[in-house]
């Protein structure tokens, strides 16, 4: 509570070594910049923002490990989704079984250049991006090798690419075409199906088990 | 808690890894952490978000007047909108799916346009309404807004498999290309909204 004056006014209080460690004591809420004192957080509790019920700190256990085995799991299955067959159709006898890469593909060779930019950004570079970046990231940490000053733009990009990596939103896509299909022609789904809906679960549990404070404050050291 | 934000302190925090510090006279300012730009408020918020905002409503205009998808078979042709292909799946007896097409690309949309449309506006004119609520409507919208894609990848979907299997043929409407300009332009809007703007009391705009 001692801190609670010097913020006000000035908080640049002794030398330079003092002001970095008050710094370090604060914790801004992401959601409204209400301004709050650090406190030690109990394994899996979180520091929730007083006025706006953001989260505005975690800690969770194990977040490296965990997280880097989701991570690695993740890249398995996304590269099992864009290899393996995704679905076969069949309509009087003719059968196409195409993988998502082909699909892209597809696209791109005809007219729809356009469409298969997107689906590949969205789909196929953005997810590796993001799992590529979090794995290195989380491997370096994890082997305790030197933190470079690339890991933390790693991260923050990792961070950043979240709402663009859209596997989700496209088994949506894929749901709903399956549908639209169904009356015209009988499919049938392909592991690769699978893996990617297994892929969208691992993203969840990334989410759930990724410790961001923590992983920012081992790479601030 | 510290009853003043960071920026009324004379504080900023990253916006990456949520480090507190001074901004310094570096410019652009860095990050004392993770060396990310750092802003108190995200610069020109406000007319970033209208920026985009509008771009996002004016391809939503196409996006729904033009064909999405033309469908060729032996029973003949036929070209489906965002609206007809809901109301296509509803007579082929999935009332569920169609509410999800429904959801994704007519609800979403117009429920993100309209909030953030009043959420700028309300910064602007400084209303008196709840900056909970405007919050709340502020992180609804952020996460909503990326499920709008579904009917983007539907017809990448349909094309690509269709396309192999040459009996029909489905080809991509100019209208999908203005659909998905529309739900990205509404995504950068989204994110370029600076929550932390809600609830800034002294918070003025200088009209350019």
């Amino acid at each position: 509570m001692s801190a609670e004056p010097s913020v006000g006014g000035s908080p640049e209080v002794g030398p330079d070594g003092d002001r970095r460690l008050a710094l370090d004591d604060l914790v801004a809420c992401p959601g409204c910049d209400l301004l709050h004192h650090r406190r030690a957080l109990a394994n899996g509790e979180r520091m929730r923002c007083s006025r706006c019920r953001t989260v505005m700190a975690t800690r969770k256990p194990n977040t490296v490990d965990r997280a880097l085995a989701a991570c690695l799991a993740g890249l398995v299955l996304l590269a099992l989704s864009l290899s393996l067959p995704f679905l076969a159709l069949s309509r009087s006898g003719i059968e196409s079984r195409i993988s998502v890469l082909d699909a892209i593909a597809t696209l791109w060779a005809s007219e729809l250049r356009w469409l298969g930019l997107l689906t590949l950004f969205l789909i196929v570079l953005l997810p590796l991006a993001r799992l590529g970046l979090l794995a290195w990231v989380l491997v370096r940490l994890r082997m305790k090798r030197p933190v470079l000053s690339s890991m933390r733009t790693a991260f923050r990009w990792a961070i950043r690419l979240e709402p663009w990596a859209m596997a989700d939103v496209f088994m949506m896509g894929v749901a709903v075409s399956l549908v639209k299909l169904g009356s015209i022609a009988r499919l049938e789904l392909g592991l690769a199906f699978w893996s990617l809906c297994a892929l969208i679960v691992v993203t969840v549990v990334i989410s759930i088990v990724l410790c961001r404070n923590t992983v920012w404050e081992r790479l601030a050291a | 808690m510290i009853g003043v934000s960071a920026r009324a302190a004379g504080l900023a925090a990253c916006r990456a890894c949520g480090a507190v510090q001074r901004v310094g006279d570096e410019a652009p300012p860095r990050c004392r952490r993770c060396r990310g730009t750092l802003h108190a408020r995200i610069p020109h918020s406000l007319q970033r978000t209208w920026a985009f905002l509008v771009v996002g409503m004016m391809a939503y205009v196409p996006a729904n007047l033009l064909p999405i998808m033309d469908t060729q078979s032996f029973s003949g042709n036929s070209r489906d909108t965002i609206m007809s292909g809901v109301m296509t799946l509803v007579d082929q007896g999935s009332p569920g799916v169609a509410t999800v097409v429904f959801v994704a690309s007519i609800c979403i949309p117009v429920a993100k346009f309209v909030f953030i449309a009043g959420i700028a506006t309300s910064l602007h004119l400084r209303w008196a309404m709840s900056p909970h609520v405007r919050h709340r409507l502020h992180t609804v919208t952020e996460l909503i807004g990326r499920w709008s894609m579904i009917d983007v990848f539907v017809v990448a979907v349909l094309a690509a498999l269709i396309q192999l299997g040459a009996i029909l043929t489905i080809a991509p409407g100019p209208g999908i290309n203005a659909f998905a300009l529309s739900v990205v332009f509404t995504m950068f809007s989204a994110l370029s909204l600076d929550a932390r703007l809600i609830w800034d009391d002294g918070h003025r705009f200088h009209v350019a």
